[in-house]
């Protein structure tokens, strides 16, 4: 046991003393702030205000209550252009080239149909944004219902006092409990358990090949394997990076806390501009991370970390060079990706067939199952089923692994066929 | 198994696909002796210390260390290993490589730390303990692995190819560390096909070749079984008296006279102190009187054979046999 401990000291030492550990540890929450500060402060500097020209061709000059409207929005600067029914074709046209100049975002066209069947049309650069579309697509919306109201005799004073937009606030329940956070910070959370789970597995997993294939290369494990059994070497090697991810971890979790903790005063930092920002920020819901979904991520991080470190350990085994490795470690890695391709699909629909399925499979459920936690509720049994295959997954794998590795890596020259890894694995 | 044996290996086979890299081989390596295992490029030498340390296993037959059960493995403590393919963690400390590499062999750290230190001033490395072993040239990295080796006070040296690659200072750095160490009490078996190397350090030998033992034992029974003896005998001017006795077809297979000196192949089972004794019983007075035992690298080449031995003069292959 003792060498065990002396190889996981090395491993965790020799890397944590590494630059490549320093700078990534400092450049992780940089990244971490960035992401969530930068947006909010970009949105505050007025980074994504949008002019667009508003073509009224209607009889009601509905095109002056629209500009009126989205002017209240602050994001889009309107300007009504009032043409002639017939004219249409020949203003859009005039107006396109300005587009093109980057003069004005786009243009709306407005006419009778608009009031009469809810037919509007917009052409600009910014057609694809779903959030300026929503936004015009609201102030239309109430501009059309307050017309045809009137149109049929209702007083425009109750129109205006009738009229009010949603706001709808939406709350996930997790096992049972309001928790407080919103469904957007659901996904968000979702999200970067995501990114967090298939990083650090991925990351994590090919040090441990880098490790075994050094040994390999440098005849290290000569040495080494005249004084430790190899599947100790190997264990040890995995226990030890592992600790060097959960460490590293460590160090991003807290920090990560303190941006999230002190967001507002950060954002203050930047300056009179930040001010805005910072008020903005300070009504921003950020997603409270229940001690839960912090115990369940990293359960599946390890477990996931310990299936796929062994899995990369034993294809270094196979091979005579890093660059050899690089290609042999292609399987694993796309293996590794299915839940990440998948991703779309879990999240729409984290009860639907395909989540649940990805959730159970052992090489998918690291990712799936945690991804799946975050964003709906998951029974008990199938946590613990999922739970119970992937432990008998990561012995099973590991147990093979050990045995790949054992043989491999003493063996130079032509990489083995995969009836001589079955040898190897019986043998 | 002789009471002091330290290593005594038991008709141990190992094949590997295609071919047997060693074959019914046995041997014994006595306490405190310097023990050669030779023989030419792919003979088995690596195979079999690298059975003997247990990371590979013998298909068959039996590796007995210190007389005990334990396998390489178990007593890597109490042995030091250089590999023939050897290296160093290219990003580690000197300093911080040779503890961890004792530490794995069960030395506690402040007592690897100390003979760490000890060990790269007196090879005169003490400058560079704290660089990275990828800032050692390749000189030192040897010697880096070399004290990796001895660090642990093992009783037991196996050392694969110890020599080469050296340079000849290096080399010389090396030959007396092990030379020191053997009169310290250490064992050491080493391989090489370096005949004069083996010549000069070893008490005993096992040659051996396609992997199987041609022959073994101490150096001087060996050349006395295989070199047959040789006899150089000068005597003063006009001594007749010595004739007959080189005559003697009970004592001198042949004598290869030129004048005053001659060359004598003695009679299987001869003693060489007969001849002399007779002589001096006779009266003659000798000038020289010299027992010219064959080289080891002649009794290598006549039992290895041309075919072997050309092997033998061809540079190091990928293979490890």
């Amino acid at each position: 046991m003792h060498k065990v401990w002396v190889i996981i000291r090395r491993e965790f030492v020799e890397r944590v003393r590494s630059k490549w550990f320093v700078i990534g540890t400092i450049l992780g929450p940089v990244l971490m702030g960035a992401t969530v500060v930068l947006p909010i402060v970009l949105v505050g500097q007025g980074g994504v205000r949008r002019t667009i020209a508003v073509v009224d061709a209607t009889s009601a000059e509905v095109g002056r209550r629209v500009v009126e409207l989205l002017g209240r929005a602050e994001l889009i600067r309107a300007t009504r252009v009032a043409v002639r029914p017939a004219d249409i074709g020949r203003t859009a046209d005039s107006l396109a080239p300005y587009v093109g100049l980057e003069a004005i975002d786009g243009f709306v066209i407005l006419t009778d149909a608009t009031v009469d069947s809810g037919r509007a049309e917009y052409r600009g650069s910014n057609a694809a944004s779903l959030g300026d579309m929503r936004l015009l697509q609201g102030a239309l919306r109430q501009v059309v219902v307050a017309e045809r109201l009137r149109r049929l005799g209702v007083d425009p004073d109750v129109v205006t006092r009738a009229d009010v937009s949603v706001a709808l606030a939406t709350v996930t329940i997790r096992g049972g409990e309001v928790t407080g956070e919103s469904g957007e910070a659901t996904f968000f959370l979702a999200y970067v358990v995501w990114f967090l789970l298939y990083i650090s597995i991925m990351l994590y997993g090919v040090q441990v090949m880098s490790s075994v294939v050094e040994e390999k290369t440098t005849r290290m494990v000569e040495v080494l394997v005249s004084s430790v059994e190899p599947f100790r070497l190997l264990a040890g090697k995995i226990v030890g990076v592992g600790a060097v991810g959960l460490f590293q971890m460590a160090i991003w979790g807290l920090c990560g806390k303190l941006v999230l903790d002190y967001r507002v005063s950060l954002v203050r930092m930047l300056g009179s501009k930040g001010e805005e920002a910072a008020a903005a920020l300070a009504g921003l819901g950020v997603p409270e991370v229940p001690v839960g979904m912090i115990f369940i991520s990293l359960s599946y991080f390890l477990l996931g970390y310990f299936l796929y470190a062994a899995m990369f350990g034993a294809v270094a085994a196979m091979v005579n060079s890093e660059a050899e490795a690089r290609q042999a470690q292609i399987p694993v890695v796309l293996l590794l990706m299915v839940p990440s391709v998948m991703m779309v699909g879990i999240l729409a629909a984290p009860n639907g067939s395909l989540a649940r399925v990805l959730s159970q499979i052992p090489f998918t459920s690291p990712i799936a199952m945690p991804v799946r936690w975050a964003s709906a509720p998951v029974s008990a049994a199938e946590l613990a089923g999922s739970l119970v295959l992937l432990v008998a997954a990561v012995l099973g794998t590991v147990w093979i692994a050990g045995r790949i590795y054992r043989v491999g890596i003493l063996l130079y020259g032509k990489k083995p066929g995969v009836r001589e890894l079955v040898r190897w694995v019986k043998g | 198994m002789p009471p002091d044996a330290i290593v005594e290996l038991d008709r141990i086979t190992k094949r590997f696909a295609g071919h047997t890299a060693v074959r019914e081989l046995s041997l014994t390596v006595p306490r405190g002796s310097v023990y050669g295992l030779l023989g030419p490029n792919g003979a088995g030498k690596s195979t079999t210390i690298r059975m003997i340390m247990g990371v590979l296993l013998p298909d068959s037959g039996r590796v007995a260390l210190f007389g005990g059960r334990g396998n390489g493995r178990e007593l890597s403590h109490r042995i030091g290993y250089l590999p023939e393919e050897r290296g160093l963690y290219k990003k580690m400390r000197v300093a911080d490589l040779l503890v961890f590499l004792a530490e794995i062999k069960g030395v506690a750290r402040p007592a690897a730390r100390r003979a760490a230190g000890e060990w790269l001033e007196r090879l005169g490395l003490a400058d560079w303990a704290a660089k990275r072993a990828e800032a050692l040239s390749r000189g030192m990295q040897q010697k880096v692995q070399f004290i990796a080796t001895v660090l642990h006070r093992p009783d037991l040296l196996i050392l694969d190819e110890p020599f080469s690659g050296l340079d000849p200072v290096n080399s010389q750095v090396l030959k007396d560390t092990v030379v020191e160490l053997a009169r310290g009490g250490a064992t050491i078996l080493f391989s090489t096909h370096i005949m004069e190397q083996a010549e000069k350090l070893c008490d005993a030998v096992c040659i051996i070749a396609r992997g199987e033992k041609l022959v073994d034992g101490a150096l001087s029974e060996v050349k006395r079984r295989h070199g047959g003896s040789h006899v150089i005998v000068a005597v003063e001017p006009g001594q007749a008296a010595a004739d007959p006795i080189l005559a003697d077809r009970r004592l001198v297979v042949s004598a290869d006279r030129f004048g005053n000196y001659a060359e004598v192949e003695l009679a299987s089972g001869a003693d060489p102190q007969s001849l002399l004794e007779r002589l001096v019983q006779a009266g003659v007075r000798l000038s020289r009187f010299e027992i010219a035992e064959p080289t080891l690298n002649k009794i290598f080449l006549d039992l290895v054979g041309p075919e072997a031995a050309t092997a033998a003069a061809t540079p190091e292959g990928p293979g490890h046999a």
